[in-house]
C-alpha cells in the first residue's frame, strides 16, 4: 500500500457531517491516515455557505465564504467528504467575490487546494486500492456537484471496485439528480420526493444492499426516503465504505 | 398566452395526478435523451462545435445593433418588408394590419414559439382570420385548445391514445392508435388549407445578417410549404435570432438538431431569401418580417445577456429532472424548463415569475448539454440573488438566513448549538430520525425522514479523541 508520508491535509468536515454524521468525518480521517497522511481539523471552521449561496442570499454567503477562507488559507490540501461543499468553494467563491479583487485572489488560491475525498485519494495520493474490506452488493449514486461540478466520476468507482468483499453494481441513471438540491427540497418537497422516488426505483432495480455516494445532502435525501418507506437497502457514505467502519464513532 | 407562472406549485401537483401526462413525459424525454446521447457520441467534434457556436452567438449579441441593421438592409434589398415591434401588443397590431392589408382570411402557420410569446393567433382570429397550425404537434394541441408544453415537441404531454381520441372527437375520424395513420389524417386535413391559404406564418430559427435570409429548421416539411405556397409569407422573429453570416449556419446546424431530437440534421432546412423573383418556380410574392424586441434589448444590456445566445433546441428542457417530473404546462408560460425559468423572470418580470428560478435543484444537467454553453444554473442562482435584493423573499427566509449566518459566524456558537441539539435529539429521537419537522420544513418530512443531530458533534468527539481541550477553537 502506498504510504505518502509528509503529506498533510486539513479536514473540511462540513457542517452537515459534523452535526449529523460524525462517523463520516472519522471514516474520512481513518482512510487518509491509512495512507500516512497527517490529518488536521481546523476547529474554527463552520459552514461553507452553500445553503445561503444557492438560495440567493449572497450577503450571508459572502460572510460564510470569508470565514471559510480565513480558516483554511495557508493549508496545503483541504479534503472534504462532500462533492457539493468542495464545488461550492472551488466554483462559487470566485462568483461571490467577483467584485473584490483581494478576496477573489484568495478565493482562487484556496479553491485550487480543495479536494473531495475520492478525488484526493486517486488523483493526489495515487491510491487505486483503499485497502479495506466491506461486505455487500454496492451501487453508486453520482452526486450532481461531484460529477458535473468537479468532474469526478471514475475515482469513487475505482476505489469501490477495489474493496475486498464489495460486489459493485451500476444503477441506471446514476447521475440523475436525486432531488435534494438543498433549499429546493424544502421549497418544493413534492417535486423533490418525486425525484427521490425515481432514484430509489433505480437503486432497487440493482438489488444492491447498499447505495453509496460522496455527498451528505444526497444521502440525507435518499436515506430519509429509504428509512420512511422501509426499502431493503441502506444509504451509506462512501468514506465509511472505504474505511470499512460504517457508523463508528469513538 | 396568459402567464400562470405564479401557480407553479399548484400546476405541478396537477401534473403529478395526471397519469397519462406522466406516461407521455417519461416516454418522450427518455427517447429524446437517448437519441441526443447517440448523436453526440457519433460526432466527435461536438465539443469544438459547441465552442464555435457559443462564440458565434456571442459575437452576434455583442454587436446586435449592427447585425440587425445589416439584416434589415439586406432583407429589404431582396423585397422583404421589415417591421419592428417593441412588445407583444405592437407585434399583434402589426400582424393584424398585415393580414388586413393583404386581404387574408385563412393563414397556415408553421410552429413558432415567439408567436406564442405574443399571442399571435388570438390577435388574428379576433380579426376574423382563420389560423391553422400545420406542425403535427401544434395541430393536435390547437384541436385540443391547449398551449404547447415543449418548445420543439409541443404535444409532448399527449400520448398517441390521447391523440386518437382527440381526432375521433373533433374530426370524426375512426379511432386508430397507429401513428402513421394519425399522421395521414392530419396530412389530408391540412393539404387543402395549404392550397387555399392566402398567407403563411412562420418563426425563424436564424436570421442571417449578410444575406437577409430567414432560416427554418423543420422535420415535417410544413415550414417550407407555409413559406412558399401562399402568396404572402409573414415571419415573426426575436431580434436575438440574428447571426452575422450565412457561413455561420453549418456549425449551428451541426448542433441544433443533434441537441434537439438527436438527428444529425433535420429533414428540412430552408434558407429563405427575399420574395419570389422572376424565373423562380416558387416563393411568396410578399414577404413581411416582424422583428420583436419584447424585453430583449433590456436583457442584452444586463448580466443575463448570454441567455439570448439560446438557439431553442430544448436540450436543457429534456434533460431537466424537474421538467421530467412536472411537464411544460406547470411552468405556466411559453418557455418551460431551465431556459424558461431564466427567460420568464426577464421578460415577464421577477415578481410575476418568482417560483421558477427556485424550481431547480441546480443539478447542472442543463448547463452540461447546452449547445451554446449558456451557464443556466449560475443564472438561476443569480436570479435568486436578485429576489433577495428586490425584497421578494419571504420574511421567514431572510430571517432564517440571518440566524443561520449568525450561528455559523463562530465555531463556538455552532458547537453550543450542536451540543444542545445533541442532547435534545438523544432524548426525543432514539431511532436517530426525525419524522416531523416544524414550520416551513414540514414538507421535507411528509414522505421522508430527516436525520436527527448526532448526540455529540464530530468536533467534540474529535477533541476528546485527540486530547484537545474541550472548548478549543
Amino acid at each position: 500500500m502506498a504510504q505518502k508520508r509528509g503529506i498533510s491535509v486539513s479536514l473540511f468536515s462540513t457542517c452537515l457531517a459534523d452535526t449529523f454524521f460524525p462517523s463520516v468525518c472519522f471514516a474520512t480521517v481513518a482512510v487518509l491516515e491509512r495512507f500516512g497522511v497527517d490529518v488536521r481539523v481546523p476547529l474554527s471552521q463552520t459552514c461553507c455557505g452553500q445553503p445561503a449561496f444557492n438560495s440567493g442570499n449572497r450577503k450571508e454567503a459572502r460572510r460564510m465564504a470569508a470565514k471559510f477562507l480565513s480558516v483554511f488559507q495557508g493549508e496545503e490540501h483541504i479534503v472534504t467528504p462532500s462533492g457539493s461543499c468542495a464545488a461550492m468553494v472551488k466554483h462559487e467563491y470566485p462568483v461571490l467575490f467577483r467584485d473584490e479583487p483581494r478576496m477573489l485572489s484568495l478565493a482562487y488560491h484556496v479553491a485550487g487546494r480543495v479536494f473531495e475525498l475520492s478525488q484526493f485519494l486517486v488523483d493526489v495520493l495515487g491510491v487505486d486500492d483503499p485497502g479495506s474490506t466491506y461486505r455487500g452488493k454496492v451501487t453508486y449514486h453520482d452526486s450532481c456537484h461531484l460529477k458535473r461540478g468537479l468532474g469526478v466520476a471514475d475515482a469513487p468507482r475505482t476505489l469501490l471496485k477495489a474493496i475486498r468483499g464489495v460486489e459493485f453494481v451500476e444503477m441506471e441513471e446514476s447521475d440523475r439528480c436525486c432531488g435534494f438540491g438543498g433549499v429546493f427540497s424544502v421549497k418544493y418537497p413534492h417535486i423533490s420526493c418525486r425525484m427521490a422516488d425515481r432514484k430509489i426505483e433505480r437503486i432497487l432495480e440493482t438489488g444492491a444492499q447498499v447505495v453509496t455516494s460522496g455527498d451528505i445532502g444526497c444521502l440525507m435525501n435518499i436515506g430519509g426516503t429509504i428509512s420512511r418507506s422501509g426499502y431493503p437497502v441502506r444509504a451509506v457514505h462512501i468514506a465509511e465504505i472505504l474505511a470499512g467502519s460504517e457508523g463508528a464513532v469513538p | 398566452m396568459e402567464p400562470r407562472v405564479r401557480h407553479f406549485v399548484r400546476n405541478s401537483e396537477k401534473a403529478f395526478a395526471d397519469r397519462q401526462l406522466q406516461v407521455a413525459l417519461s416516454r418522450t424525454t427518455a427517447k429524446f435523451l437517448e437519441n441526443r446521447a447517440a448523436a453526440v457520441a457519433e460526432f466527435p467534434r461536438f465539443e469544438g462545435a459547441r465552442e464555435s457556436a457559443s462564440r458565434i452567438r456571442q459575437e452576434a449579441l455583442d454587436n446586435l445593433d449592427a447585425h440587425l441593421a445589416r439584416f434589415i438592409t439586406e432583407a429589404r434589398k431582396r423585397g422583404a418588408v421589415v417591421h419592428a415591434a417593441r412588445d407583444g401588443p405592437e407585434a399583434r397590431e402589426i400582424a393584424a394590419r398585415i393580414a388586413k392589408e393583404e386581404g387574408v382570411s385563412l393563414a397556415v402557420k408553421s410552429k413558432s414559439m415567439i408567436a406564442e410569446e405574443v399571442g399571435l393567433n388570438g390577435a388574428l382570429e379576433a380579426d376574423g382570420v382563420e389560423v391553422v397550425e400545420t406542425d403535427l404537434g401544434e395541430y393536435i394541441i390547437q384541436l385540443a385548445g391547449e398551449p404547447p408544453s415543449h418548445i420543439i415537441a409541443p404535444a409532448i404531454h399527449k400520448t398517441r391514445e390521447d391523440v386518437s381520441r382527440l381526432f375521433e372527437e373533433k374530426l370524426g375520424e375512426p379511432y386508430t392508435e397507429e401513428i402513421p395513420a394519425l399522421t395521414r389524417i392530419a396530412r389530408r386535413r391540412l393539404r387543402d388549407k395549404f392550397f387555399s391559404a392566402q398567407m403563411g406564418i412562420s418563426g425563424a430559427n436564424f436570421l442571417c445578417a449578410d444575406t437577409g435570409s430567414v432560416v427554418l429548421v423543420t422535420n415535417e416539411g410544413n415550414g417550407r410549404m407555409v413559406a412558399t405556397l401562399p402568396r404572402v409569407h409573414m415571419v415573426i422573429a426575436g431580434i436575438d435570432k440574428v447571426i452575422p453570416r450565412l457561413a455561420d449556419l453549418p456549425v449551428l446546424l451541426s448542433l441544433l438538431p443533434r441537441s434537439a431530437t438527436g438527428q444529425a440534421l433535420s429533414s428540412y432546412v430552408s434558407v429563405l431569401t427575399g420574395t419570389k423573383r422572376a424565373g423562380d418556380a416558387e416563393g411568396p410574392e410578399r414577404l413581411h418580417i416582424i422583428l420583436l424586441d419584447n424585453g430583449r434589448t433590456g436583457i442584452l444590456q444586463g448580466k443575463y445577456r448570454e441567455i439570448l445566445k439560446c438557439i431553442r433546441c430544448g436540450a436543457c428542457i429534456n434533460v431537466c429532472p424537474v421538467f421530467q417530473s412536472v411537464g411544460g404546462h406547470a411552468y405556466g408560460w411559453v418557455y418551460p424548463g431551465p431556459v424558461g425559468s431564466v427567460l420568464a423572470p426577464l421578460i415577464l418580470g421577477l415578481p410575476e415569475s418568482s417560483p421558477l428560478p427556485n424550481a431547480s435543484t441546480l443539478c447542472g444537467a442543463c448547463g452540461e448539454v447546452c449547445p451554446v454553453k449558456i451557464p443556466i444554473p449560475g443564472m438561476l442562482v443569480e436570479l435568486r440573488g436578485d429576489e433577495r435584493e428586490q425584497g421578494l423573499k419571504t420574511p421567514a427566509e431572510v430571517l432564517g438566513m440571518k440566524a443561520y449566518a449568525s450561528v455559523m459566524s463562530r465555531a463556538g456558537i455552532l458547537e453550543a448549538f450542536q451540543r444542545v441539539a445533541g442532547v435534545v435529539s438523544a432524548l426525543l429521537f432514539k431511532e436517530r430520525k426525525i419524522e416531523r419537522l416544524p414550520f416551513a420544513f414540514s414538507g421535507w418530512t411528509e414522505r421522508r425522514d430527516f436525520p436527527a443531530p448526532a448526540p455529540q458533534p464530530f468536533r467534540k468527539l474529535w477533541k476528546r479523541q485527540r486530547g484537545i481541550r474541550p472548548w478549543t477553537r
